[in-house]
């Protein structure tokens, strides 16, 4: 498994995966930097909490980035393996099935909590240059930059079993396409719709529940696409 | 007998279709295996199941006497495999290429110089595979499958699409393999002149059917030439021969035989006229291997 993974970081070198990690958080982030550019003042008149204020409005475009980012990693992902089907050499190594597929879920794994972290260090930096308060709220900084990704877990785990599996790399994509229209209508989905968990709502309130559906039903569907990836012929 | 490879009623169907039947190959320790099949025969399919990419639909199949469904990555372990088209990734280096492999493999990354040195890329090992022509894609395909120093070697159409030289240099290549590495190889192409110079021996698949599987030499006593006499009344002639005890075959209003002596030539001739039959033409026709083939895969395909 390890080996696996080590082949497949080399794998992504020079295929802009790596930027794109980058610019995912910083494009959000960039966002609020428009938005409290034009209007700092209004915006820091809006609550009292200016800190907690500043994360709700980096964090209504999380989600969106998120399900793109994602749809876009694992088609690139697949899509080298697929581009020259190298999955018949990858395949007649001698590697078991399963743990191709679980390097492939963790190098993307790694990778969306990268891009977490970054939108970590972002959303920090930005909000100490805006001068929000001396007391920066660290917890709730950490869980707005890590449970949307927890909660996107079955969509990377989805997605990941359709680009995998699909010929067709258009097959994913229009799911990805799909998957970012309900992300940015996170509010009229009902709360069993994937797509909305990383906005992190539900109808109690309890931004924990969707991190907990986002772990269990990830590692579900993590399984389910696994066992189909094996025991398909590979062509 | 130890064979390498023993496959028993292999059998491949992909929905209706049925594309590989009753499969029994057999491929001993040392030789080169001369796959051979029309386009279309189930040659890929066999193959894939071979290295485990498919599952046979039913049958077993024996490699290093083990059960591919059952120790699949031992017996892999022990295959290098080049199949169809060559798998690389285009933004990465013939090095980098190399590299990902052999992270996976687990072998020194020495082994990756010296497989370079055999296809001899070595001068482009660090350009990107993007510029690569399709020979030198060929040959990196043909290092990647040699990178773990297998026992078995599995090559699928290797000098596809490939220029003459291109297709002398993978030959040469591929024939010094079993002598300097005591390498199996199984080499599967649809164009016979390609097996002819270079196995031991041959398998012939068509429709999914192995219809031979023999030595080569085997294979070219198919070969004998024939001798064919063109005569004013062919069918009055063939039945005066007949009548004569002489086994002759009549087609075309042309009397032919197989394997024939200079004797038996003159005898047919003296037969001939003296019946008052006018001989025009005695002629010796030499089948090539590409003949018998062909008509080994055709008479498959009529049934």
């Amino acid at each position: 498994m390890g080996k696996l993974l080590t082949a497949d970081f080399l794998k992504i070198k020079r295929k802009g995966l790596w930027l794109l990690t980058l610019i995912g958080p910083f494009g959000v982030v960039a966002l609020q930097m428009v938005n409290y550019g034009v209007r700092k003042d209004y915006l820091l008149q809006q609550s009292e909490d200016d800190w907690g204020y500043y994360l709700l409005n980096v964090h209504s475009f999380t989600p969106l980035a998120i399900v793109l980012g994602i749809a876009i990693l694992t088609s690139f992902i697949a899509s080298i393996e697929n581009e020259t089907n190298a999955w018949k050499q990858l395949i007649a190594l001698p590697v078991s099935k399963l743990t191709v597929y679980l390097s492939k879920f963790t190098l993307l794994a790694i990778l969306l909590f990268f891009s977490s972290t970054l939108l970590m260090f972002f959303t920090m930096g930005y909000g100490l240059f805006l001068e929000l308060g001396d007391t920066v709220p660290y917890m709730e900084l950490a869980k707005y930059s890590y449970f949307p990704a927890f909660a996107a877990l079955p969509i990377l785990a989805l997605q990941l079993w359709i680009a995998s599996v699909s010929h067709n790399q258009g097959i994913p994509i229009t799911v990805g396409i799909f998957g970012v229209i309900f992300a940015y209508s996170s509010y009229l989905l009902p709360d069993w719709m994937i797509w909305k968990w990383p906005s992190l709502m539900n109808q109690w309130n309890q931004p924990m529940i969707n991190v907990l559906l986002g772990v269990g039903i990830g590692f579900l569907l993590y399984i389910i696409g696994m066992i189909d990836f094996a025991r398909r012929d590979v062509k | 007998m130890e064979y390498i490879v023993q496959t028993q009623n292999l059998s491949k169907s992909f929905g209706k279709e049925q594309a590989v039947s009753n499969l029994n190959l057999q491929i001993r320790k040392g030789e080169i295996y001369g796959f051979l099949g029309p386009n279309g025969a189930g040659k890929t399919t066999t193959i894939r199941m071979l290295l485990g990419l498919m599952k046979p639909s039913s049958g077993t199949i024996k490699i290093f006497e083990k059960n591919i469904t059952k120790d699949r990555i031992q017996i892999l372990a022990k295959i290098g495999s080049l199949v169809e088209n060559p798998s690389y990734y285009p933004h990465l280096t013939a090095y980098e290429n190399l590299e990902a492999l052999r992270k996976i493999l687990g072998v020194s990354k020495t082994r990756i110089d010296e497989v370079l040195e055999i296809v001899r890329l070595k001068e482009v090992a660090h350009k990107k595979v993007k510029g690569f022509s399709l020979g030198m894609k060929q040959r990196l395909g043909i290092a990647a499958s040699l990178l773990h120093s297998p026992e078995l070697l599995i090559l699928d159409e290797p000098t596809n699409g490939l220029d003459p030289s291109g297709i002398i240099e993978i030959r040469n290549l591929i024939k010094r393999l079993p002598e300097e590495y005591g390498m199996t190889i199984i080499i599967s192409s649809h164009l016979l002149s390609e097996i002819d110079q270079m196995a031991t021996q041959v398998g012939i698949v068509s429709k999914g059917k192995l219809i031979f599987q023999d030595s080569i030499e085997a294979m070219r006593r198919f070969a004998q030439p024939k001798v064919t006499f063109k005569v004013n009344n062919g069918e009055k002639g063939w039945r005066f021969l007949l009548a004569n005890g002489i086994k002759a075959d009549y087609q075309n209003g042309v009397i032919f035989l197989e394997e024939c002596s200079d004797e038996k030539v003159a005898h047919i001739v003296q037969v001939l006229v003296q019946e008052g039959i006018s001989v025009f033409r005695v002629e010796e026709e030499k089948r090539s291997l590409e003949d018998i083939f062909l008509q080994m895969t055709m008479g498959e395909q009529g049934k």
